[in-house]
Parts: structure tokens; C-alpha cells; sequence
């Protein structure tokens, strides 16, 4: 056996042993519908529902992006601005035409991955911070809108794109099923294909990964594209739901998507979380979102109780982390 | 990776996301209405005092109330003749304290300024804040540090009181533009719509509409902003006097159609009967609009400021709606009111500034279907001009 295949099977062979059963945001899922049950039955509207899985769309196809992220041992801060940019991109170049609509879209991928390979280079090459890097990007693309459109982006949104955004399939969003594939191929790609295991290894262990032979670099920069390439997607998304250019989406760090990741129990510190956790933060954060709008608790108390549940999820990840810590030292004493 | 370095970058980071969501929120756009500037000798005037009256009959009459009076307002006439300056020989200097091209209301509000200083030979110093008070501050230094004739500031937020004074006092008239200060802020005048203007009116338009029954939900801006505070506020004493009118929720919408929608959607389903919506927002609107039109309900009445892109949207439509105007080209009146200043003449340490207010019933009179959804009508720049900005 090599030396690169046995960091990778040492890796997967850690989390085999150490499965992250995180049940927290289960738990708050739970508690969550049962709390709705009981102050505001009206929550369990086919109404209701269905904006639950609007967000669940909405927020989880950035979230898988910044899963791979975060799991790679870096943030994604960018991704609101590429989003941003996404929609500027869209009505620039179609002009609301549908048949220009092929042309935008390949402008709006090389940009998108431009700002992912921008990240990652960064990042990777200079040796920014990943959370500096991405806000410096964020900052940046955000100039390059401005200066573009001079604060007033031309255009329209192609009707073409409408259902992206607004449509149904199957009674269903079709943001919620673009976010279920995806989340799908997440999942397979990180549990099942060499290039998940590298990434884990890399974000766990990024200097004796690259010791044991693997181009780190490369891993940990196709995240970033990847992330890049999804928020690029859930621009595609806004841009059809709404079919204006909403100047607003540029300016927000959209934080969610980290937010979900982070409270479905992926690690801020790399290496360890899968698509599972994603989904259930993403699910847990979108039922938070519109049950908070039910209550009529306003902004501060969204910005509130998400808070809340990302600390929560911080914590009791350091929480983990000191038991194993513990654990491990035991371990060496005897 | 210790533990103790994986803590340390989680707990960094995780305090860096929490910094990050606060610095996020920042200020657009400013506030609006009213009085006391602080700026020394200040005598009543009936003639300014009735101009500030009128412009609330004019836009109370435009959307169909009668019986709206403006709320009791001294507005003063400011002695300005220590101010008055021969111009150089280019001209007038005056320094203009920017939002920065953030949006198409910004953007025009600034073509509009510099189209106006071209056309009165006056050499403008320009400063973007990129709608934040704290650069704001900064750009306030360095233009009075220019020593200007005069300046004329987009007020971005409460934090640029101080620098406004201290401009001030170093004896550059201050013009306030499109927004308001409160307390001592040294400025001469300030020149802009009323908010409590436009609020009341929205407000009043609404129950008259619903002949004073009804559920009514309130969707404003960015929570913490000036401009959407003041509004709400206002607009909830309207409301608090209506017993009929019960208002069964107060959202905020960032002034993002998207999560505008996102929002009327959460609101539809809970309060599938709601009466009226009161809006600061056209913008706002466009994603009220579409969330019950995708929900196959009729758009209840909402109000509105005036955009070009809400006209579009709902033209040929049934959708009722009332909309008064913060017209962006506000700001070549800030600038003649600097000029008075510098010319000695008294000005009114208020200007309510007059703009149009319609209803569904005239929209064929305001909607630009020829012009982009950035254009803000109806818009008195010349065509040329708006062709040049690509708004037309």
C-alpha cells in the first residue's frame, strides 16, 4: 500500500471508527415542529410547507458548497456577492431574451468560477486565511458590480428561467429538488469517490496530507470552485424566483448557507461533517426562518434565535472536541 | 491540530461570522422631515411654514384625502448673509457628501446634482460614502478639509452628526439632502420629502380605502434604518387612531423584492384575509405582487414610493395602490438652496420638497414602459440625460 493510500484509508478508517452521530439539530427539528404545534397550528399549512421547502431550496444548494468548504478547513464568505453577481450577469447579457439566455449563463459560470479559483488561489498560493480571503473577494466582486453597472444593472431576467425559481415539479419546488440532487451527489461524492476522502484528509490534516503525496492544493482549490459554481446555481435560483436583478442580494454576506452547515454539525475547524448534517441544519434553519415570520417576531428575533443555534452548534462542537481530546490523552497515559 | 488551536479557530470564527452579520447591516438611504438645525439665528416664517403646509395639502389632494392637515411645524428662515461669498473664477465650489452608486435611487441623485452644478457653472467635490455612515464621516473630513464654498451632505446615519457640526463650524454651510439629523447638527437647512409625510399619507390612503376596516400588514425597509424607522413609526400613530384598522403584523423586507416575497408569501399564508398592505417600498412591492400572484389571490391595496419597474409590473392589472415619490432629483433643489446660502438670501431651515403622489387610477400618467425598471418617476432629467445613464 502506498503512503497516499494509507493516509486515506487511515482517515476513513477514523471516521468509520468515530461516526459523527451529531443528534442536536434532529433534536431541534423536533422541538421545533413541536413548539409550532402547539403556539401557531397554522404553521402545518400546505402554505406553510411549502415555504419551508422554498427556503430548504434556497438556503441548502449554497449549503452543500459550503459544506465542502468548511469540510476543507476554509469559509466561504464570497458566495452572496457571486450570487449578486449571478443575477447582474443573467440581465446584462440576455436582456430578458430567452434565446441570449445560453450565453449568459456560460458568462455567469466563468465567473463564478473565477471567483471560486480566485479564492482558492488566495488561499492556497499566498496563504491568505480562507475568512479574509473570501471577505476580500466578497468585497471585491461587490466593486466590480458597482463599477459595471454603475449602481443601476441594465436588463432583465429571461422568463425562461421562472421555474427555476418559482416552479413546481412533481407539487414540490423546484428548488428543493435541485437542492435533494445535489445534496445527493454531495453525499456520494464525499462518503464513496477518493476525491471526498482527500478533501477530509486535507481540511483534518493539511500538512501531512501533502507529506503523504497529495496535491492538497488542488483538492481544497476545486471547494472553492465548487462553492463558487453552487452559488452561481442559487443566483440562477433568486434570479428566477423574483425575475428582477435584486441589487439587495449582492450586499448581504448570505450567511445562512455557513450557518446551516454549522448547525447541522459540519466543523468549523475542517475535516470532520457530511451531507446529512447539511441537510438536517439546512431543514432545522429553514423551518426557524419561516416559523419566525409566523410569530411575528420580526428581525431581531430571527437574527436571535439563529444565533442562538449557531452557538449552540459552536459549542457543542468544542464541547466533542475536549471529550475526545480527554479521551485521546487517557489513551497515551496507559 | 491540538485542541486548544481547533478551538481557538473555531471560537475566531465563529465570533468573526457574528461580526461580519452585524457590519452587514449597514445604512442605505436617509431620513426625511423637519426642523431644528441648530445652526443659530432662526425667525419664524409663514411663508415657510406655508410651503411645507401646502406640500402635504398638494399630496394629501393628489391621492383623494380631503381632510389630512400637515402636523404643526415652525419652520424658521435662516439668516445666511454670513455666508455670503463671491464666486471664484470657476465658479461656486460645493462638496457633495454622497451615498455612492449603491442603487438606481443613488445613482440618479447624483447624476442629477452634477447635471444641475454643469449647468449653474459650480465645481462639485464629490465623496461616496457607498451607503455607510462610518465612511461617511470620513468623507465629511476630507471635503470640509478643501475648505468648499459650501456642502451639501446625503446623510447617511445618526454617526455623522458630530462631523456635520464640525464642518460647520469651521464655517461651511451645510445643506442637509435627502435626509434628515436630528439635534445639534450645525447645518443651515435641510431639503427633503417629509418621511412622516409620506408615511401618513400611505397610512391614510389605506383606511380610507378600506373605509377604516380592515387587517392591515406593515413591510418597511432595513430594521434600525433612519428612514424606515421614522416611516413606521409615523405610520402606526396614523393606524393607532383607527379602531377599525387592526394591524396584524410589522415586517422588514431589506428592500430586496426577493426577500419582499419570501416575507408576503409568509404573511399570505397566515393571513390569507389581509385588507391592506402598507409599504415604504415600491421595490418591496414587486415582491408582494408576485407572492400573491403565484398564490392565485388578488393583490390587496398597498402603497409605495414611486418605481418604475412596480408601474410595469402591474400595468394592465387591477392591482390598487397609492404611491408618493422621493424623487432622487431631489438634489438639484439641495443645490440651489446651497447657492441661495452662498448668495446671502434667508432660506427656510426646512424644505419639504414637492413630488408627485398618484394612485392605480393614473398610472398610465407615470409608468415609462420605453425606460428601465432603475428609472424612479415621474423623473424631471432630461431625456438625453437619462438616455446617457441607460435609464431610458
Amino acid at each position: 500500500m502506498s503512503t497516499t493510500e494509507k493516509a486515506q484509508e487511515s482517515q476513513g478508517r477514523q471516521r468509520r471508527v468515530r461516526p459523527h452521530l451529531n443528534l442536536a439539530p434532529v433534536i431541534g427539528i423536533g422541538a421545533v415542529l413541536l413548539a409550532a404545534l402547539v403556539i401557531t397550528p397554522g404553521f402545518f399549512s400546505s402554505a406553510n410547507l411549502s415555504l419551508v421547502l422554498f427556503q430548504v431550496g434556497f438556503i441548502g444548494i449554497v449549503a452543500i458548497g459550503q459544506t465542502l468548504v468548511l469540510i476543507s478547513g476554509g469559509i466561504d464568505l464570497s458566495v452572496g456577492a457571486v450570487i449578486g453577481l449571478t443575477s447582474v450577469i443573467i440581465a446584462t447579457q440576455s436582456d430578458g431574451a430567452d434565446q441570449r439566455l445560453p450565453w449568459a449563463l456560460l458568462v455567469a459560470v466563468l465567473a463564478g468560477a473565477a471567483v471560486g479559483a480566485a479564492n482558492g488561489a488566495l488561499v492556497l498560493v499566498r496563504g491568505v486565511p480562507p475568512f479574509v480571503a473570501t471577505f476580500a473577494t466578497f468585497v471585491l466582486v461587490q466593486g466590480v458590480i458597482m463599477w459595471w453597472t454603475g449602481g443601476a444593472p441594465s436588463g432583465s431576467i429571461p422568463g425562461a428561467l421562472g421555474p427555476l425559481g418559482s416552479g413546481r415539479l412533481l407539487g414540490l419546488p423546484v428548488p428543493v429538488w435541485l437542492f435533494a440532487v445535489l445534496a445527493l451527489a454531495g453525499a456520494v461524492l464525499l462518503a464513496r469517490t477518493t476525491f471526498g476522502r482527500r478533501l477530509y484528509a486535507s481540511g483534518a490534516n493539511p500538512r501531512a496530507t501533502t507529506m503523504s503525496g497529495i496535491r492538497t492544493g488542488l483538492v481544497v482549490g476545486s471547494a472553492y470552485v465548487a462553492c463558487a459554481l453552487l452559488a452561481v446555481l442559487a443566483g440562477l435560483v433568486y434570479a428566477g424566483y423574483i425575475g428582477y436583478v435584486d441589487a439587495e442580494l449582492a450586499r448581504t454576506l448570505n450567511l445562512d448557507s455557513i450557518a446551516a452547515a454549522v448547525v447541522g454539525g459540519v466543523a468549523l475547524t475542517g475535516g470532520r461533517g457530511h451531507m446529512g448534517q447539511t441537510l438536517a441544519g439546512v431543514v432545522l434553519l429553514s423551518l426557524l426562518v419561516v416559523w419566525m415570520v409566523q410569530l411575528g417576531t420580526g428581525p431581531g428575533g430571527r437574527f436571535a434565535v439563529v444565533g442562538a443555534a449557531i452557538l449552540v452548534a459552536a459549542l457543542s462542537q468544542q464541547h466533542k472536541l475536549s471529550f475526545r481530546s480527554l479521551s485521546a490523552k487517557g489513551g497515551r497515559s496507559r | 491540530m491540538t485542541m486548544a488551536q481547533g478551538r481557538g479557530r473555531s471560537l475566531l470564527t465563529v465570533t468573526a461570522v457574528a461580526v461580519l452579520a452585524l457590519a452587514g447591516c449597514s445604512t442605505q438611504r436617509e431620513g426625511t422631515n423637519s426642523s431644528a438645525n441648530g445652526s443659530g439665528a432662526c425667525e419664524g416664517s409663514s411663508d415657510a411654514s406655508a410651503q411645507y403646509k401646502q406640500t402635504w395639502r398638494k399630496s394629501a389632494s393628489a391621492l383623494g384625502l380631503s381632510d389630512v392637515e400637515a402636523p404643526p411645524l415652525e419652520v424658521c428662515q435662516v439668516d445666511t448673509a454670513e455666508y455670503a461669498t463671491e464666486p471664484g473664477d470657476d465658479g461656486y465650489q460645493v462638496a457633495l457628501a454622497a451615498q455612492g452608486p449603491t442603487n438606481s435611487w443613488a445613482l440618479t441623485n447624483e447624476e442629477a446634482f452634477r447635471y444641475a452644478a454643469e449647468q449653474r457653472d459650480v465645481e462639485v467635490l464629490y465623496a461616496s460614502a457607498n451607503g455607510d455612515a462610518t465612511k461617511q464621516v470620513d468623507n465629511i473630513q476630507q471635503l470640509a478639509a478643501q475648505q468648499p464654498d459650501a456642502m451639501v451632505v446625503v446623510p447617511m446615519g445618526p454617526g455623522i452628526t458630530g462631523q456635520v457640526r464640525a464642518a460647520a463650524q469651521q464655517g461651511t454651510p451645510v445643506v442637509l439632502c435627502a435626509g434628515r439629523l436630528e439635534g445639534n447638527h450645525g447645518a443651515v437647512t435641510t431639503v427633503t420629502r417629509s418621511y412622516e409625510m409620506q408615511a401618513t399619507l400611505w397610512a391614510e390612503w389605506l383606511i380610507e380605502r378600506l373605509d377604516g376596516q380592515g387587517k392591515v400588514a406593515m413591510l418597511s425597509g432595513i430594521p434600525g434604518v433612519p428612514t424606515a424607522e421614522y416611516q413606521k413609526a409615523a405610520a402606526e400613530k396614523v393606524f393607532a387612531k383607527e379602531p377599525g384598522i387592526k394591524v396584524v403584523a410589522k415586517e422588514y423586507t431589506d428592500w430586496s423584492p426577493t426577500r419582499a416575497k419570501t416575507v408576503a408569501a409568509s404573511l399570505l399564508a397566515k393571513y390569507p384575509d389581509l385588507d391592506g398592505i402598507w409599504s415604504d417600498s415600491a421595490i418591496s412591492d414587486l415582491g408582494v405582487v408576485q407572492a400573491y400572484r403565484e398564490a392565485g389571490k388578488s393583490v390587496p391595496p398597498l402603497t409605495g414610493d414611486s418605481s418604475n419597474a412596480f408601474l410595469k409590473a402591474v400595468q394592465g392589472s387591477d392591482v390598487p395602490f397609492a404611491l408618493s415619490a422621493f424623487p432622487p432629483e431631489m438634489s438639484t433643489q439641495c443645490l440651489d438652496v446651497a447657492l441661495d446660502v452662498l448668495k446671502g438670501e434667508p432660506v427656510p431651515d426646512f424644505v419639504n420638497v414637492e413630488a408627485a403622489a398618484f394612485t392605480d387610477e393614473q398610472l398610465k400618467d407615470y409608468v415609462r414602459p420605453e425606460c428601465t425598471d432603475n428609472l424612479w418617476v415621474p423623473s424631471r432629467l432630461p431625456q438625453a440625460l437619462l438616455t446617457e445613464l441607460g435609464l431610458c
